[in-house]
């Protein structure tokens, strides 16, 4: 039991950076764009973010204020991702590029750019590149009053972890009642499933892919963020956030496109991605345990073509663009 | 089509030619006024932001080039960071060769199998894997190893973990069974094994009642494992980390749970003020000085260099004072002169057992290249004696107390 | 939508552009990516000129560099070849990653474990036949499920690339691994290299003969023609009788077997031993090389070599300059956006509103 808890709580910390990379990826996946940069947009949300509250603690002379910082390394994450998602989007949308090639040459981009920020602030910098131990401490501190998280059981569980697991939980909140119980959400939905159809309808498709797959990039870019601030420990680390944009593109597809179910479905990639530390089984080699959450995703990927259901496949248009005049 | 075809032929007859004329640039820089200046590549595989193991050696690349200015020596590094244990090492080298550097240093293990396919077409240029061992019996001349004997730092601040544990335990705060320390290491390979036993026989020799858990990461430095594999531990129930990797995550994972640590290749109490009680790092200066003075005397680099804390070449970072406990730096003094005089051997058989007996006997080196020692005794008068027959560690043996929570690696 | 306005800009496909035209719009699309490439040099206070002039000393201008060039280039040439005809089909085969790493990991047995029982060139020719082998299955896996269920091919593909590299990473710490705890499988026997001419491993051959082989079954053959068909319209292709699933499956095992047979090359050729990350991200970047060049085999050559340029130079830019390499990432993909954006310029005109007139661009 004891070793259950430790491991939700510990797959809680790694899964709330695949949670806002995920999340992300379903917006921009919901209006039919399937974004494959996450990779490289992770990074840049990474190296911003970073950047973002390391220039602010140096212009406030070294005394920065926690949850301004906090704020900054949101926004300056959200930016990146925003920006590298715009690049995208008129790639895709406007100028009409192949999805799959754009968002392979964005991963490639975005990654180049993150470590290039990194490495650049590193040298620019004489060395190394930190926030002072207060600061790290803000990102890094839970929110809740200790006698919560002393509550045997469900106290590490639920109230042990920083602001961004929190917050990232209410955006999956929103966005699933955005997506299921607004006339926007719904429009949305529409544009991914039929292009033609919802143009027909009188809805700007255009309009529509733009907002949700930039909107959604920024979103995934605080992943990276968070994984650098809290995980790494406010540092620049130039491999860590190797492969993680494409679990979370995984993610996207193990709980089939809904918000909803990526916050337990981060939770458990995120315990499967570290089960090795904790949960020793002889006869599993340890590195096998690390493609779990990709075996799981092949199988649910299998499982739900061969069942044809209609509400667990992805999004019908997506992947394609949509051109009106050959409608 | 045609076109194409011709433009094709063109491309590939001024590929052949190109290829044909090969052969490198040397250079060789003398001043006027008779000081040499030496280029020196340094290649690691990370940077100085782990604020551990590469930045150890970027500290000591500083060091020797100040200790050799006063000399009249002048160092040009050529510093390539964050290159794989992988294909890309060897493009490092060429890259580093082909520059002008007369020295190329090689900082990770792994590098050292990708550097030998570099070496013979560059007979002139001197190749150093530091932590590795093929030179001894690799036939070249211009292959070399280096490393120190870092478990005598380990072995120290095992024994400062260990008075802070049996402080712990005169307190009342833990039981002495509850005196438990969680290592986290990269692999479980000679190099690791060698290190978190002299720790722990270190932490025995003032806490008897204590005991370890390993959990091993399978990465030099990967800071998501190593920050996951101490939580891990803690929640196992250990309260004194430490670590054989490279980034600091282990230390401030150690911090956030109130637990003690203790670091490796840098003084880590700077990043978790409230849990680490000191660190040992091996000093590079005085072998990076050592081995570009021979070089620029003409002397050779020395094949397979080895020293310890007597020679300045292992030493502590700074004692945290403010939570070691009482007594430990007069302690850390008493057993650095006994190390330095040889009255005290850090694998002394008669301070551990094997399966519950005294080991009697192991192999130091591989001969024959099958990755299984087999040759020149290493226990004798009744010690383990690590890093006399090559500098690289192979201490290997599983000793009692020391849990491995997964050996797969 | 009861008001129909003229748009400020609107669109017209165009019919016919002159090739040339056409080419010179891709050119002028790369010098632009070059001129955006200046800004992050600009970032670090190095003069462009003289970056780029490194990148081009540093990968072409010294017979050394030019050979790393070469090797950079050749898994990317042949990459995008396998890839070319998946892609013709409207196969979105993102797993070349993976198939690059099957494709070695089963030449890799067998220079790990037969290198003592038959000769050097025997040996060759069977870990030439096992790459291919290797990479074909893992590739057919998501075939099969595409052509039988209709699974989606990209997300499956995707998926199996890192499957394919934790089986390396596994054998890589465990049944392989050469010293204890190392982590590291053991260098191969000269005996499983393959040779050298003029200074790069023989590759560079065979992926130029296999450049000439692509075209040909491309363009030339019935494979290739059904391949273009069900690409245009797969139920063009059922009407006009072929079984599309079998097609389907046919072509992505030709596929992954150049993919494996790049991972041979890799592992016996360049590298000389398996690890979990020998396929470098060749089989994402490939795609790049092979939708750029159109998939027209030729163009892939020319790509593949501007590629390794600029990741070759960007080493030299920071060992000279100290830029940070991750530039050739920035680079590579500014011009990878560059290009690709190119394509609508070819593919489209632009008509201007103006005052009742229209203008084009």
């Amino acid at each position: 039991m004891n070793t259950l808890v430790t491991l939700i709580t510990a797959g809680i910390t790694f899964g709330t950076v695949l949670l806002y990379g995920t999340l992300g990826e379903i917006l921009t996946e919901k209006s039919g764009s399937l974004n494959l940069g996450v990779e490289g947009i992770m990074y840049m949300g990474g190296a911003f973010g970073l950047a973002g509250a390391f220039y602010y603690e140096k212009a406030a002379g070294g005394i920065g204020n926690g949850p301004v910082a906090i704020v900054i390394a949101i926004l300056a994450a959200f930016a990146a991702g925003a920006l590298a998602s715009a690049i995208y989007s008129f790639l895709t949308i406007t100028l009409r590029t192949n999805q799959n090639v754009t968002g392979l040459a964005l991963s490639i981009f975005g990654t180049g750019v993150g470590q290039f920020v990194g490495e650049f602030m590193r040298v620019s910098e004489g060395g190394y590149v930190a926030l002072s131990n207060p600061l790290k401490e803000a990102f890094s501190a839970t929110i809740w009053p200790d006698a919560l998280i002393r509550i045997p059981i469900l106290g590490p569980i639920l109230f042990s972890h920083t602001i961004f697991f929190y917050l990232a939980i209410v955006l999956a909140i929103v966005m699933s009642l955005f997506l299921n119980r607004t006339r926007k959400g719904l429009y949305l939905r529409a544009v991914g499933e039929s292009p033609s159809t919802s143009d027909a309808a009188g809805i700007d498709t255009t309009r529509y892919r733009y907002l949700a797959t930039i909107i959604g990039g920024g979103i995934s870019a605080i992943g990276g963020m968070v994984y650098i601030m809290t995980t790494a420990g406010c540092v620049w680390n130039h491999e860590g956030l190797a492969g993680v944009g494409w679990l979370a593109v995984a993610l996207v597809i193990f709980c089939i496109w809904r918000p909803l179910n990526a916050i337990w479905g981060s939770v458990i990639f995120g315990a499967m991605m570290i089960m090795y530390l904790r949960v020793s089984l002889p006869f599993i080699p340890t590195e096998i345990y690390k493609i779990l959450p990709y075996v799981v995703t092949v199988i649910v990927l299998i499982i739900t073509s061969m069942r044809n259901s209609r509400d667990k496949q992805p999004p019908a248009s997506l992947g394609l663009n949509y051109f009106r005049e050959e409608r | 089509m045609k076109k194409t075809l011709a433009l094709f032929m063109v491309a590939l007859i001024a590929i052949t030619s190109l290829f044909a004329n090969g052969g490198a640039e040397t250079t060789a820089a003398v001043a006027d006024d008779g000081t040499r200046t030496i280029k020196v590549g340094l290649i690691c595989i990370g940077d100085e932001n782990d604020q551990g193991y590469t930045y150890n050696f970027i500290r000591g690349r500083d060091e020797a080039t100040a200790i050799l200015a006063e000399e009249g020596i002048n160092v040009e590094w050529m510093t390539i960071y964050n290159i794989g244990e992988d294909s890309s090492c060897i493009d490092a080298n060429i890259e580093a060769a082909e520059e002008g550097c007369e020295i190329i240093i090689n900082n990770s293990y792994g590098f050292e199998p990708y550097m030998l396919e570099v070496v013979d077409d560059y007979p002139d240029i001197e190749f150093i894997s530091c932590t590795n061992c093929a030179s001894w019996n690799d036939g070249r001349e211009n292959t070399h190893n280096a490393f120190a004997n870092i478990y005598e730092g380990r072995y120290i601040a095992g024994v400062v973990a260990g008075m802070k544990l049996q402080e712990m335990i005169d307190n009342g705060e833990i039981t002495p069974e509850e005196a438990v320390i969680g290592y986290v290491g990269a692999y479980s390979f000679a190099e690791v094994i060698s290190g978190f036993t002299s720790y722990f026989l270190g932490a025995r020799s003032v806490c008897p009642s204590v005991t370890m858990k390993v959990s091993f990461v399978g990465s030099w430095s990967d800071a998501t494992a190593e920050s996951d594999a101490a939580l891990a531990l803690i929640d196992e129930g250990c309260v004194m980390i430490s670590q054989h990797s490279d980034n600091t995550t282990p230390a401030t994972a150690a911090q956030s749970r109130g637990v003690y640590h203790t670091g490796y290749n840098n003084d880590m109490t700077g990043i978790a003020p409230a849990a680490s009680l000191i660190g040992t790092r091996i000093d590079w200066g005085i072998y990076f000085s050592e081995a570009i003075r021979a070089y620029a005397n003409g002397e050779p680099i020395p094949q397979d260099w080895c020293k310890g804390m007597a020679e300045g070449a292992v030493v502590m970072t700074p004692l945290n004072e403010a939570i070691a406990a009482p007594g430990t730096a007069e302690k850390i003094a008493e057993v650095e002169a006994a190390l330095a005089d040889g009255s005290l051997q850090v694998f002394d058989t008669s301070t551990f057992t094997v399966n519950g007996e005294t080991l009697t006997h192991a192999f130091a080196l591989d001969t024959d290249g099958d990755f299984t020692a087999d040759s020149v005794e290493a226990v004798h008068d009744g010690a383990f004696h690590e890093s006399e027959a090559q500098s690289a560690p192979y201490f290997t043996v599983q000793i009692d107390g020391i849990q491995w929570l997964n050996s797969a690696y | 939508m009861s008001e129909k306005r003229t748009p400020f800009v609107r669109l017209a496909k165009r019919t016919d552009i002159d090739p040339k035209k056409a080419w010179l719009i891709r050119v002028a699309s790369i010098v632009v990516a070059l001129i955006l490439g200046c800004i992050p040099m600009l970032f670090t206070g190095t003069n462009p000129i003289e970056a780029y002039s490194v990148i081009v000393q540093g990968s072409l201008l010294r017979p050394v560099y030019f050979r790393q060039t070469v090797k950079i280039a050749i898994p990317l040439l042949g990459c995008a070849l396998a890839i070319a005809p998946c892609f013709k089909m409207r196969f979105w085969n993102i797993g070349a990653e993976g198939q690059i790493t099957m494709g070695a990991m089963c030449a890799t047995y067998f220079a790990l474990y037969w290198v003592d029982k038959v000769p050097s060139a025997v040996l060759l020719v069977i870990m030439f036949l096992a790459s291919l082998v290797g990479g074909g299955l893992w590739a057919l896996i998501p075939a099969f499920f595409k052509a039988k269920w209709n699974t989606n091919e990209t997300l499956f593909t995707l998926m199996m690339n890192y499957i394919a590299i934790g089986i390396v990473a596994w054998l890589q710490g465990g049944p392989w691994e050469g010293r204890k705890g190392s982590q590291l499988i053991p260098m191969f026997d000269d005996a499983a290299r393959l040779p050298n001419l003029f200074g790069v491993h023989i590759g560079w051959i065979f992926v130029l003969v296999l450049v000439v082989l692509m075209h040909i079954y491309m363009n030339k053959t019935k494979q290739g023609y059904e391949i273009a068909v069900i690409g245009d319209s797969q139920n063009t292709a059922r009407y006009a009788g072929m079984n599309v699933g079998a097609i389907i499956m046919r072509t992505m095992f030709i596929s992954g077997a150049i993919s494996g047979f790049v991972g041979f090359m890799t592992v016996s050729g360049a590298n000389y031993t398996l690890y979990s990350g020998v396929a470098d991200n060749v089989g994402f970047t490939a795609i790049t090389v092979a939708w750029l060049s159109q998939l027209n085999a030729f163009a892939m050559i020319f790509i593949s070599m501007l590629l390794a340029v600029i990741s070759k130079g960007a080493n030299t830019l920071q060992t000279r300059l100290q830029v940070p390499a991750s530039i050739s990432d920035i680079i590579t993909g500014i011009l990878l956006f560059a290009m690709l954006s190119c394509e609508f310029f070819i593919n489209y005109r632009l008509i201007f509103r103006k005052k009742g007139e229209e203008v084009e661009a």
